[in-house]
């Protein structure tokens, strides 16, 4: 005790007051009124607001460490830490700096993303990491980027990079897109009409070459499309009716080492197909497992068709090589590749060709061929017809009573684009709502930019005229080691309920580095971790049971034992603190009687301990029961 | 004589619990209490199916009828399944938010209304508007959220008349598989099965339209429990497990427990005021057996739900209530100080009474768990250590009101203040330890859950706040800034600090990733008791000034209170003299 006084009137005075409880209490109370303030802030605005404005911002990690200041100057000063209480005081002390330390480097050190997964598409390795970019590609390449972070009132601050100035944001907007007549390269594009007396319905579309997406419209059970033809061979093909595809079901066409079979896959469903290679060691073996005319996966996540029409065919084939076999699903659609699962062994040297039969009716086509002249087909179900797309006169379709107008024929069109806030346009665009930023070029030009869309912006420089600065606005996001596939998303239900009882990823990882895949689960809590990532599953869309979102995460591992010696440290110490004494003290009393249990002379050998723990409120004397039965007999 | 005394409070107790006799006997309905349901991914007895149902759309477990009698969910629930009335004009449906009922252009007097009275106001407008926003994802205000709960109430009122698809009929094979109702009984069992499981249930349709009362099925829902159970008998419930579910139904254990809490106050009062003999063991037995029949309560609804009663706000409530009646008892045993109980009873009263009488705030119902909070072995260790540091936070509430009444009736009686402060530094010393191990394990279970073992999310945050409105105090006291009426007063004022962590987040700011726990209503009662707590609270500080200035009552450092001339906790601890 005395030895305290000496040291603590050694101290400088500033130490000394770095380590006072008359600065930790104004601490602890500006720290809790801040947190108090922060958390009714954030129901207003958010989460993501508060963690940029407040909890990782400068002067609440200065907060942070004035706290740690404190915390460690308080023990160190009291050093020699004597005594059950001492020592769980500077247990629990330097307890917290370290949690604090750790608490710290969790929020600022760990990379964080979400890696989102589909059963039908191939591996990710790009994590999206939070916060979005502005990146700005200079004519020579350079590029230079910028957080784009928003203030709690919706806006961002303004700022420069690489010569364009962001001004502002809107976070649901929508991108018109009109078509004009004086477009300077050929780009055709069809205004329609499609009506029905008997539905009482009328649709107005447009069709266009470019954007791409303005190529197909779809509605409901039609699609009406553009075509260009360069050459009048690639026109009179497109105006035959297709031939038909043999088979029903479509033909199937494997290739492996320059060889191919071809078959019918309504006859080969359920049957083993071979293909002989050169030598026996490339024999392929193909069983056709399963066929389905319209595929989906249904809420189990299991394979099924949804109708017998030939919408969307698939096939799921095994195929073996004398090496290793794999799990292929094949898709009529031209647009998706197969998916292919290594079962065992090594990879299959093989590739497939569907040709599935002649796709859906009701397809309606418009022919845009080089000379300016416009032509059609039709597929319905009374046929295919095809001729000369006249302007401003009904075609009749062949689907009911549809009959179909061109309003209007721009063969170079001039893509007119204008993002609009989405109150501003009619409600029903809002499912496709995106954030835009609005930037200013050198020139003055200020122009939306969308989320994830590239856009060229002019740039003056008088030193190089025609360059132009490409900008994107974009999630962060960072390439992993190591590509994750989702081979599988199980969703459990409560048992007669639609609600979720749990959903489970069935994940592959393809690691290049090692040349393996590993094969993991991973569930609601039930994280796995791969090479110090950790992979957890973090959400799903109840609407499409292909896809899921993994949080991948990687934290040093100092940090994670920083955290838990700071927590093992803080909580042992508290009970030290408290309680330490008095289970000495019971120890001591129990070694005594243990000891003198033999002698006979049961005596207190604590006595000398016993009065001094009596002295405070803070230690409760443990009460036996001859201190206890004049309380009780009143 | 004190173990005679503690057996006698004991048997009193019991005796208590046993009655009426007729809980522990199979009730006139218990056949048809006992028809196993599957609704909302669990397989249940009827009579939970009916409670929970009335529960939901009624705000209460019986209904008043016009003529002033009180129906029981039973009654009323069979009442809607055979549709015996017209429910479109009963005035079944709570509405209790003053907001919603002028803007839907309701009689905002009324708390119950019909669901024409509703569908012909401007609720379904509203509601619409709700959808539209909840669709764009915007977020949703209050008042939207209990226009969702009203749209909540009308639909379970709408599917539960006259349902003849209720899920009565097992499966044939699969133990989780989905049931079905007696008319779609006939996609899985034989001609002759569902039409006897048809003639049945039309039978107790007419039973019922003949004599309007449950009693008179009994003998019918008997059989069509027979028959039901002999359908699928692997994959029908045992008759145990679902006459327990019946059984904890009808005990309503948490009732019996705060009625033996509130006996014991009054005895403990009576010992520790009135020069009586002393009963205290027999008012500590008493006690007990409330906490023996609240242990009894949640051992039921634990093996009923298969899981630790503590995954959402009704559950919290209830294991703090037992939190701070076990942890009083137990400080009570070593202490003898008769202050603990004094100062638990109240709360833990106050805690079960809350928990049986806001069923639309405070949901009983045991739901399947939501996935996040499944499977998992820090479900079970986090939460218990949190709130039962929350508990001990309350004992010290209740002991910090007991200091206060004492600065306010006896303010010269210092040795009891001093006994008073001394019992309360105790209870926080654990609080202290509790809470953060809780806010500890919890970062550990965020750690593997979420990824993070800290990321400032609310309810983290205000774990944290709690703490700190603890440690400032407790640290002010060494320095002497805070004596010991500053501690009764830190011990209640920093109580709302926890309200605010454990009821506060999930139900006044509802963000963050704790959302699984978020739910709506009951804060302005909340608000308006820790208002006048908080007057109460001011009118002792001034009074306490008062008295100090006029210096009839001087509290200069004394013992156990450390003196401000020196900083270092430790030492003055040791230093000072004993009292």
């Amino acid at each position: 005790m005395s030895g305290h006084h000496r040291h603590s009137s050694n101290q400088h005075p500033v130490i000394k007051f770095l380590g006072s409880i008359q600065l930790a209490v104004p601490l602890l109370g500006a720290i809790a009124a801040i947190l108090i303030g922060t958390t009714f802030y954030e129901s207003r605005v958010g989460s993501d607001i508060v963690q940029g404005e407040i909890y990782k911002s400068g002067w609440f990690g200065l907060l942070m460490l004035l706290l740690a200041v404190n915390l460690s100057v308080s023990a160190l000063t009291r050093f020699p830490w004597r005594g059950a209480r001492k020592i769980g005081f500077a247990l629990t002390h330097f307890g917290l700096v370290v949690l604090i330390a750790g608490s710290a480097a969790v929020i600022h050190l760990g990379v964080e993303g979400m890696l989102p997964l589909r059963t039908d598409m191939a591996a990710n390795t790009m994590l999206r990491l939070q916060g979005e970019l502005l990146e700005v590609m200079q004519p020579d390449g350079t590029i230079s980027a910028v957080d784009v972070a928003r203030l709690a009132d919706g806006t961002i601050p303004e700022r420069t990079v690489g010569g364009l100035k962001l001004l502002d944001y809107r976070d649901r907007t929508f991108s018109l897109t009109r078509f004009k007549t004086d477009g300077e390269v050929s780009n055709p594009a069809l205004h329609l009409s499609l009506a029905s007396q008997n539905m009482g319905q009328s649709v107005e579309e447009w069709l266009a070459a470019t954007p791409s997406s303005a190529q197909q419209v779809n509605l409901g059970p039609a699609t009406l499309k553009l075509v260009v033809a360069d050459t009048d061979a690639d026109r009179l093909a497109l105006m035959t009716a297709p031939a038909q595809v043999a088979g029903k079901w479509g033909t199937l066409a494997i290739a492996s080492q320059g060889k191919t079979i071809e078959f019918d896959v309504e006859q080969s469903v359920g049957q083993t197909l071979k293909l002989s290679g050169n030598d026996l060691s490339d024999n392929i073996q193909v069983n056709v497992v399963n066929f389905w005319p319209d595929f989906r996966l249904n809420s189990r996540n299991e394979p099924e068709t949804v109708s017998e029409q030939l919408r969307n065919p698939a096939l799921q084939l095994q195929v073996e090589s004398p090496t290793g076999v794999e799990r292929w699903f094949v898709f009529g659609q031209a647009n998706l590749d197969p998916v292919r699962t290594l079962v065992a062994g090594n990879a299959v040297d093989a590739t497939v060709t569907y040709q599935a039969p002649t796709p859906e009716e009701n397809v309606f086509t418009a022919i845009a061929s080089s000379d300016g002249q416009l032509y059609y087909t039709v597929n319905s179900s009374k046929g295919f017809q095809s001729g000369i797309l006249p302007l401003d006169t009904p075609v009749d379709l062949g689907w009911a009573d549809f009959q179909l107008t061109v309003t209007d024929w721009l063969p170079r069109a001039r893509i007119e684009r204008e993002v609009v806030e989405v109150s501003q346009v009619d409600n029903s665009q809002s499912a496709n709502a995106i954030p835009a930023v609005l930037v200013e070029s050198p020139s003055g030009d200020r122009q939306w930019l969308q989320w994830g869309e590239p856009q060229a912006l002019s740039n003056p420089n008088p030193d190089n005229p025609n360059g132009e600065l490409f900008a994107i606005y974009s999630p962060k996001s960072m390439e992993l080691p190591f590509a994750v596939a989702l081979e599988d998303f199980i969703v459990e239900r409560n048992e007669g309920a639609e609600s979720v009882a749990m959903w489970t990823s069935q994940i592959r990882i393809d690691d290049p580095e090692l040349g393996q895949h590993a094969f993991r689960k991973v569930w609601m809590n039930h994280p796995t971790w791969y090479r110090g990532w950790k992979i957890a599953q973090a959400s799903w869309n109840p609407g499409d049971l292909r896809q899921s979102t993994l949080q991948v995460k990687r934290e040093p591992a100092w940090v994670t034992a920083l955290t838990w010696t700071g927590s093992m440290l803080v909580v042992a110490g508290i009970g030290v603190m408290f309680y330490g004494q008095e289970l000495a003290r019971r120890y001591r009393k129990f070694v005594s009687q243990f000891r003198n249990l033999g002698s006979g002379t049961a005596e207190r050998s604590d006595a000398a301990i016993a009065p001094a723990t009596n002295q405070s409120p803070a230690q409760q004397p443990p009460l036996d029961a001859t201190e206890l039965s004049p309380q009780t007999s009143t | 004589m004190k173990v005679l005394k503690f057996a006698i409070g004991i048997l009193l107790g019991l005796a208590l619990i046993a009655t009426p006799l007729g809980t522990w006997q199979p009730a006139p309905t218990a056949g048809l209490q006992s028809l196993a349901v599957q609704l909302d991914g669990r397989k249940k007895p009827l009579d939970t199916v009916a409670r929970e149902t009335v529960t939901q759309i009624h705000g209460s477990t019986s209904y008043r009828l016009d003529s002033g009698d009180r129906e029981d969910y039973l009654t009323s629930f069979i009442g809607l399944w055979f549709n015996d009335r017209d429910w479109n004009q009963e005035p079944f449906i709570l509405l209790n938010y003053r907001p919603l009922k002028e803007q839907a252009g309701l009689d905002i007097e009324r708390k119950y209304f019909s669901f024409r009275e509703l569908m012909q106001s401007n609720l379904p407008v509203t509601l619409r508007q709700v959808r539209d926003k909840q669709a764009a994802e915007v977020d949703l205000s209050r008042d939207d959220r209990e226009a969702l709960t009203v749209a909540d109430r009308m639909s379970l009122m709408l599917e539960t008349v006259a349902r003849d698809e209720l899920p009565l009929v097992p499966h044939p094979s699969d133990i989780k598989g989905k049931w079905m109702g007696i008319p779609q009984s006939l996609d899985s069992y034989s001609v002759d099965e569902a039409s006897d499981l048809a003639g049945t249930l039309e039978l107790m349709k007419l039973t019922y339209a003949g004599h309007r009362a449950p009693e008179a099925l009994e003998p019918l829902a008997q059989q069509l429990h027979t028959q039901l159970q002999q359908l699928s008998p692997d994959v029908y419930p045992s008759d145990r497990s679902l006459s327990r579910e019946v059984l904890f139904n009808r005990l309503h254990a948490f009732g019996k427990a705060w009625q033996l809490f509130a006996i014991a106050f009054i005895a403990m009062l009576a010992v520790t005021f009135v020069p009586l003999p002393n009963w205290y063991w027999l008012t500590i037995g008493i006690f007990t057996a409330g906490l023996g029949i609240q242990l009894y309560g949640f051992a039921l609804r634990v093996m009923v739900a298969d899981r630790p009663p503590v995954t959402n706000m009704y559950e919290s409530v209830v294991w703090v209530g037992f939190g701070i009646a076990a942890l009083a008892l137990s400080f009570e045993l070593k202490s003898r100080a008769r202050y603990y109980i004094l100062a638990a009873a109240p709360l833990s009263i106050l805690a079960l009474v809350l928990a049986d009488s806001l069923p639309a705030v405070l949901d009983a119902s045991i739901q399947p768990l939501v996935p996040v909070l499944r499977d998992n072995f820090w479900l079970s260790v986090h939460v218990p250590t949190i709130t039962l540091g929350y508990a001990c936070f309350a004992l010290a509430m209740g002991l910090g009101h007991i200091m206060l009444a004492q600065y306010w009736l006896s303010p010269n009686n210092k040795s009891r203040i001093t006994k008073l402060s001394k019992l309360n530094y105790s209870v926080l010393q654990v609080g202290v330890l509790l809470l953060a191990a809780g806010i500890i394990l919890g970062g550990i279970w965020a750690h593997f859950s979420w990824g993070r073992f800290w990321g400032w999310d609310p309810k983290e945050t205000w774990a944290a706040i709690a703490l700190l409105c603890y440690l400032a105090p407790l640290h002010g006291r060494f320095v002497g800034w805070v004596n010991t009426f500053g501690m009764a007063v830190a011990s209640v004022v920093s109580f709302n600090a926890v309200l605010m962590a454990w009821y506060g987040v999930n139900f006044v700011l509802g963000q963050g990733l704790h959302s699984y726990g978020f739910g709506s209503g009951g804060s302005a009662g909340i608000a308006a008791l820790v208002g006048v707590d908080l007057l109460f609270v001011i009118a002792t500080a001034i009074r306490y000034k008062s008295l100090t200035s006029t210096a009839t009552f001087d509290e200069s450092p004394r013992g156990g209170e450390p003196s401000s001339s020196t900083s270092d906790p430790v030492l003055v601890r040791q230093s000072t003299p004993a009292q």
